[in-house]
């Protein structure tokens, strides 16, 4: 009977269109479906077990009506037979996880129901979603938004936060409420808007609440010592309400600008920071300054103890973050580098990111015909300086104590991950364009991945695409990795030939044939097909994938390796 | 797991049967964000009654990217022939917004950008993967939409805005 849910929402969807051709009312339907499946096969040397279940697909479909001001929406996920690695995490279920009503004018905008939300940068608090990635911490409650005078706005929230496919809320005792405010002074004040200054400030305070009924049991080996203590932190002792304090600022003037946001939390004993008292705190800013063809940025985070949760006992593996420590290092797309990108440490972390982006003019000697884009990164984080306090000392453990203290712009002595890269981009006829990159890579496995040591690396690219005519072209990628440690040297090579704007056909091999172990000289190959019709898009795939980690917002998962046919359909109406 | 499958393919295709009759949709009204930081509403979007493109990209995405260095190559000669003008919107989150804007003038783009940054406007505008492109008519509605950039696509786009100037009907080609 488990098809019976499915099948009574695709019935709904099927309808659903039939009604937006004529709209309902004077309003106006809309949706989008998604289907992302695979069938599996068994592969021992790549480690891809046998699974119970051999096709797996993770679905969903929204729908929003809107009729003026109101809009109303919903989203069915099902995720009963999810794919292997949403499984992994627990991301397995289904249900409607997201109905709202939301009323907006000019001056107020009113949400009920499931709703996502963002403060500042999202140092306090942000409610965001990457269904892809099986990321959903929306909360269920109510929000509230209001322009009083132009350049001022205010925000209100109370919500409980989504816990995967667990919709038993009457269960739940902790729920979060906020309150956001910007202004921005230069529509106030003459002399700023006059001077072309933007300047605006902002503040959030959020807070969450959980019951505290339970004493704290912890375990644990004082330096590695066989003989285990144990301790309890009574329940009276843990806070149920816990805030955090936001200020921000952002100052614009011609190409400059300068965007900045602290953000402060009161003591906060949970599961990722092994129950100490300390405060916890992070700064966030950038400053960058631009000019057509030229465009430069740095920016500085620091975090301590910033890891904020709906659950002071949730696993660190889950997803119920109230805020977000973003990782500021480059994001690359490149296959090689996805087992060394850089996750977020919200608990301990500082470290900065800078970039150049500078484009050589078209019609100039190295610039060419067309102009060539160049940029140049480099990034380092480490661990924050921790000096432990005494009586975490002498108790040999943090919990329960203040833990440690910190000089704020210290260094650590870990670090954490490094990268320099340089890229080139070149038009360099009607027909061909090419792209080359290079980055060296340091990166801490064992902090951000618990195993292993300090990976160095190299890694290059090339990447050519040849314009056959205004509609077919072939486009190629190379790209090698050569370190020494963890799985040694890889390569990679793809070849896709498209046909503007329906089809896509693509080869590509990953090989480790740097790997010491003989037998896990392994070729990850994998072909393609992909058909767009406008909003739709349906691809096929056969191939395997290695296992390795995906980070993404602060989170890291492991994904398992997989041989396979996997289809992907995804459409918007 | 068969019937699954069949159903969702006759789902598909009835779905874009009815996309090709359906109304024109406008577009939602969000509140976004400038590059400078100030809150932008979506019905803002506005050329004098002259067509509007919208792309929704990323600065980590890298087919977004490479569809918006093939128009910028030629959207000096479609703003003069047509007078289109594009808004070029960046879902980059906390992670690399900051860096939206040296990206886009160290790129030389002449698009006015903005920023969705907890993808806000992606959501009410359904969309599942970037890069989404959508063209407007002079009255706000979308025309003409796709997902996905394979080079020389933008041919397609100028062909509909052109179209869509003239107030020829816009075919959805299958």
């Amino acid at each position: 009977m488990k098809y019976k849910y499915l099948i009574s929402i695709l019935f709904v969807a099927f309808l659903l269109p039939a009604f937006a051709q004529n709209k309902i009312g004077s309003g106006k339907v809309s949706g989008d479906i998604a289907i992302n499946g695979m069938f599996y096969m068994p592969d021992s040397l790549i480690g891809a077990d046998k699974v119970d279940s051999k096709v797996r697909a993770n679905s969903w479909i929204n729908l929003n009506y809107v009729n003026g001001n109101l809009t109303i929406g919903t989203r069915y996920e099902y995720y009963a037979n999810p794919l292997i690695d949403f499984e992994k995490i627990g991301y397995k279920g289904q249900g409607f996880t997201h109905y709202f009503a939301d009323y907006k004018t000019d001056f107020i905008q009113v949400t009920v129901g499931t709703f996502y939300e963002q403060f500042g940068q999202g140092l306090s608090f942000r409610a965001y979603e990457d269904r892809q990635l099986g990321i959903d911490n929306s909360l269920l409650g109510a929000r509230v938004k209001v322009n009083p005078f132009k350049g001022v706005s205010v925000k209100g929230i109370w919500g409980i936060e989504r816990n995967n496919f667990d919709f038993d809320y009457t269960k739940r005792t902790d729920f979060i409420r906020g309150i956001d405010g910007e202004i921005n002074v230069d529509e106030w004040i003459k002399f700023f808007s006059e001077k072309g200054i933007n300047l605006s400030f902002g503040g959030s305070f959020v807070s969450k609440y959980e019951k505290s009924s339970e004493d704290i049991y912890f375990i644990l080996f004082p330096n590695d010592s066989l003989i285990s203590r144990t301790g309890t932190i009574p329940a009276s002792k843990i806070p149920q309400n816990v805030g955090i304090c936001a200020y921000r600022m952002n100052f614009g003037y011609k190409g400059f600008r300068l965007e900045a946001e602290y953000a402060s939390k009161i003591n906060d004993p949970n599961n990722s920071n092994q129950y100490i008292y300390k405060k916890g705190e992070a700064l966030f800013t950038t400053l960058s300054y631009s000019t057509k063809g030229f465009g430069i940025s740095g920016s500085f985070i620091r975090a301590d103890n910033m890891d904020f949760r709906s659950q002071r006992s949730i696993s660190t593996n889950s997803l119920m973050s109230i805020n977000y420590i973003p990782a500021i290092n480059r994001q690359y797309s490149y296959q090689l580098l996805g087992n060394y990108s850089y996750s977020s440490q919200p608990n301990d972390q500082i470290g900065f990111q800078g970039q150049i982006n500078y484009r050589i003019a078209k019609g100039t000697k190295l610039g060419g015909k067309y102009g060539t884009d160049l940029t140049f990164n480099y990034s380092r984080f480490h661990s924050i300086d921790k000096v432990l306090v005494d009586e975490a000392v002498e108790n040999g453990t943090y919990h329960g104590t203040d833990g440690y203290t910190s000089s704020f712009f210290k260094f650590g002595d870990d670090l954490l991950f490094q990268d320099l890269g340089f890229d080139i981009t070149k038009k360099i006829s009607k027909k061909w364009k090419l792209a080359l990159s290079y980055n060296y890579l340091d990166y801490n496995l064992f902090v951000l991945q618990g195993h292993g040591e300090l990976v160095h690396l190299h890694h290059v690219t090339s990447e050519v695409t040849y314009r056959v005519n205004d509609k077919h072209a072939l486009r190629g990628e190379l790209h090698a990795l050569f370190t020494k440690e963890d799985m040694g040297n890889w390569v990679y090579g793809m070849v896709e030939y498209s046909i503007s704007p329906k089809w896509f056909f693509t080869i590509a091999d990953q090989y480790n044939y740097g790997n010491e172990n003989d037998a896990l000289k392994i070729h990850y190959y994998n072909i393609s097909v992909a058909y767009v019709i406008g909003t739709t898009r349906i691809a096929a795939n056969f191939g395997k994938t290695k296992e390795g980690i995906l980070c993404i917002g602060g989170v890291c998962r492991a994904v398992p390796a997989s041989y396979g046919v996997g289809i992907n359909i995804a459409t918007k109406f | 797991m068969k019937k699954l499958f069949l159903l969702t393919f006759a789902l598909l295709m009835t779905c874009s049967i009815y996309a090709q009759e359906q109304t024109y949709q406008t577009l939602p009204s969000v509140d976004i964000k400038t590059i400078d930081g100030k809150t932008f509403n979506t019905k803002d979007i506005v050329n004098d009654g002259k067509p509007v493109i919208i792309s929704l990209w990323a600065t980590w995405c890298k087919p977004c990217v490479a569809e918006l260095l093939a128009i910028s190559d030629v959207y000096d000669e479609w703003v003069e022939e047509t007078g289109v003008k594009m808004y070029a919107i960046a879902i980059d989150d906390a992670k690399t917004a900051a860096r939206v804007a040296p990206f886009v003038n160290g790129k030389g783009w002449e698009f006015v950008v903005l920023q969705d940054q907890n993808w806000d406007l992606k959501r009410a505008l359904n969309i599942v993967d970037i890069p989404f492109l959508c063209v407007l008519n002079g009255k706000g509605e979308i025309v003409w939409q796709h997902t996905s950039y394979a080079p020389g696509s933008e041919n397609e786009v100028f062909e509909v805005v052109k179209k869509v100037l003239k107030g020829e009907p816009i075919e959805v080609k299958h």
